[in-house]
């Protein structure tokens, strides 16, 4: 089953980062392009199913939206980013100490107390959240006007959705991975084209600016990223 | 008519019976140069330090292998040769081996049954080792090196390559006198020659090789000594002339690059990483400068008007700093992968990255070296006194055949630098036979 798309976002599916690209008139790297990446409606994900897939279309496209200064969270294939590190390592806490005693309701300044991996956070956190929405607006999350989306992560993010303990962080991943999937290297899958890092002016992994400290003006190449891709 | 048909015949029969001499009859050996006294004993060590002089180990060891049990491939114009087992085993090694059958491989290329060693075995130049040293290492192989029980791969080379009875005739046209006279009185000077010229057997590499592939050069009076050769695909720099690697260096620099594989100017790469390795870095510090001082005083002193392009801030420099998008694509890949280390005036940093500018790698005549360098990055060996092993990646992966050939091509015109393009055709030979 393809994944519902919210009509919201529509249009925004276009933008696979090429085209995005394109359109933008940005410059395109001169060399052979790896494979070009397949546009986010027809993703096959790694991780997510049908119904989370959506939800992350739709959540990451308020987090950074595409109107307004800058590219957002679709064009730049955030949601890829989610989906890839979900499918691995960071998803699975292969870093974490996942060892007890888990305290789920412990204060929140003793840091992370949940039993649940990330991968099992978003599985969880997303079903509920998305009742929470059914209940108190009447429609899933993704059926919501952008508007009413936006209140809606706001509760989410003041913990006030009635999510279970061990999924309280759901809303701090949501947005840590959000940001990080935009202006990660385009090799996990998001900042689709360094678009994000354009946006900001940040060079990319060139990792020596030694003439351009302490001068006060723009530094005027594009970046390059870790496969030595350049924009 | 019938005169005619005894002179072709009598020359038939001339010509097989020289053949069957040069095959049969037993080859004259070297006798010892200097004449000790029968229970001359070396002192303790100086056996293992001439072995170290003459770095038997890199060639005589494979890689993981048991020191000095041979079966190390080495790449020859002419085919693989596979280095013998030269522990003591009394049926794989050279245990049976008498002082004079030792001698006459080193100083005439013959095994005691006569076979003629291919020269890659380098007794163009060990014909130059002292009988002390000689002798020394005779007993530390047969009293301190512990047999190993090894065959070798057997070389076999195409025809006529094969024939090793041809190398009699070679080594007519190769090799000079034995032993070894200094140029001069300087004992320092007189040290560093003998250690460059016999034992360190660096015109076995360094040297260009003449029309029958024999060193052209074996000696500091040869014109051709130290010019420059080709090994294993990497060319082995000039070490004099114009084009020499160590021009405008000290020797402080060459007895730190020798001893440590790395200096304010380079890193070693290629083949002589293995010979930092496994010789260079056990020479004594007097001996270091005994060679540095020999190879500085084969380098005219720099002219001082060349000197101060050191200070010069170069348009190559300027180019890389401005950072201007619409450069052209070499200088580009420069700045997204080698100025992190390499930096815009290409002078790296002292012992650390090596020097572009001036690099005899970059500049070297056969791109090869700096290609498969580009391609598939290098890491300096250990030593002592600089034990860490400094490593640049290799950018395979990263750039492709038209990108690497615009970086190397780039690398070579800058600063100051002046060789010549590098193709992408090129590029991808390297990259296939890195594979």
């Amino acid at each position: 089953m393809p994944p519902k798309i919210p009509h919201t976002t529509r249009r925004l599916f276009l933008g696979s980062s090429a085209s995005a690209a394109v359109l933008a008139g940005l410059p395109i790297r001169a060399q052979t392009p790896a494979e070009p990446d397949i546009s986010l409606e027809d993703y096959t994900p790694e991780f997510l199913d049908a119904a989370e897939w959506a939800f992350i279309l739709a959540a990451t496209a308020r987090i950074i939206p595409s109107e307004g200064e800058g590219p957002g969270a679709l064009e730049t294939r955030v949601p890829v980013f989610i989906d890839r590190q979900l499918a691995g390592d960071f998803g699975a806490a292969v870093d974490l100490y996942m060892e007890g005693p888990f305290v789920a309701d412990a204060d929140p300044f003793l840091g992370t107390q949940s039993p649940l991996t990330p991968a099992e956070v978003y599985r969880q956190a997303i079903p509920a959240f998305d009742a929470w929405c059914e209940r108190t607006q009447g429609a899933g999350f993704g059926a919501l006007a952008p508007e009413v989306q936006d209140a809606a992560l706001q509760a989410l993010a003041d913990g006030e959705t009635d999510l279970a303990p061990e999924l309280r962080d759901f809303w701090a991943l949501l947005l840590q991975n959000t940001k990080e999937g935009y202006f990660a290297d385009p090799m996990y899958g998001g900042n689709a084209g360094m678009q994000s890092w354009i946006y900001i002016g940040f060079p990319g992994a060139r990792a020596n600016f030694l003439e351009w400290v302490g001068r006060d003006e723009v530094y005027p190449m594009g970046p390059v990223n870790i496969a030595g891709e350049r924009a | 008519m019938r005169t005619f048909l005894k002179i072709v015949g009598g020359l038939v029969v001339l010509g097989i019976v020289v053949l069957l001499a040069i095959i049969f009859v037993p080859v004259q050996r070297t006798p010892a140069q200097t004449a000790l006294a029968a229970d001359w004993q070396p002192q303790e060590g100086h056996g293992e330090y001439a072995m170290r002089l003459s770095d038997c180990m890199a060639c005589h060891t494979e890689e993981g292998g048991e020191p000095f049990a041979g079966n190390r491939a080495i790449e020859s114009p002419l085919g693989t040769i596979y280095s013998t087992n030269i522990t003591p085993d009394d049926e794989t090694g050279i245990g049976g081996w008498s002082l004079a059958d030792f001698r006459a491989a080193l100083y005439d290329g013959v095994r005691p049954d006569g076979t003629h060693l291919y020269p890659a075995m380098p007794y163009e130049n060990f014909r130059h080792i002292g009988e002390e040293d000689l002798r020394a290492m005779y007993d530390y192989f047969m009293t301190e090196v512990p047999p190993v029980r090894q065959e070798v791969e057997e070389t076999s080379l195409t025809f006529p390559f094969n024939q090793r009875w041809g190398l009699r005739l070679w080594k007519w046209v190769a090799l000079d006198d034995a032993g070894f006279t200094p140029d001069t009185d300087d004992p320092v000077l007189a040290r560093g020659q003998y250690l460059v010229e016999g034992p360190g057997h660096c015109a076995a590499c360094h040297s260009p090789r003449n029309m029958v592939m024999a060193q052209a050069g074996t000696g500091a009076g040869d014109d051709a000594f130290l010019m420059g050769g080709e090994v294993a695909g990497w060319t082995a720099p000039p070490l004099r002339g114009p084009q020499s690697a160590i021009r405008g260096w000290t020797e402080a620099d060459v007895a730190m690059i020798l001893g440590t594989g790395r200096n304010a100017h380079a890193a070693l790469n290629g083949e002589m990483q293995l010979v930092a390795r496994d010789s260079t870095q056990y020479f004594t510090e007097d001996d270091l400068q005994a060679v540095a001082r020999f190879l500085i005083g084969l380098n005219e002193p720099l002219d001082p008007a060349a000197e101060t392009r050191d200070d010069r801030v170069t348009e190559t420099e300027q180019l890389l700093a401005s950072a201007t998008p619409d450069m052209d694509l070499g200088a580009r890949l420069y700045l997204d992968n080698c100025n992190a280390c390499h930096f815009v005036d290409g002078r790296g940093a002292d012992e650390v990255f090596p020097e572009l500018a001036g690099n005899s790698l970059v500049t070297a005549e056969s791109p090869r070296g700096l290609l498969t360098m580009i391609l598939g990055g290098s890491q300096l060996p250990s030593t002592a006194l600089r034990p860490y092993r400094l490593r640049m990646p290799g950018f395979a992966h990263r750039l492709d055949d038209d990108e690497v050939a615009a970086l190397a091509s780039f690398l070579r015109s800058a600063w100051g630098n002046a060789a010549a393009e590098v193709d992408a055709g090129t590029v991808a030979d390297v990259r296939d036979a890195q594979l």
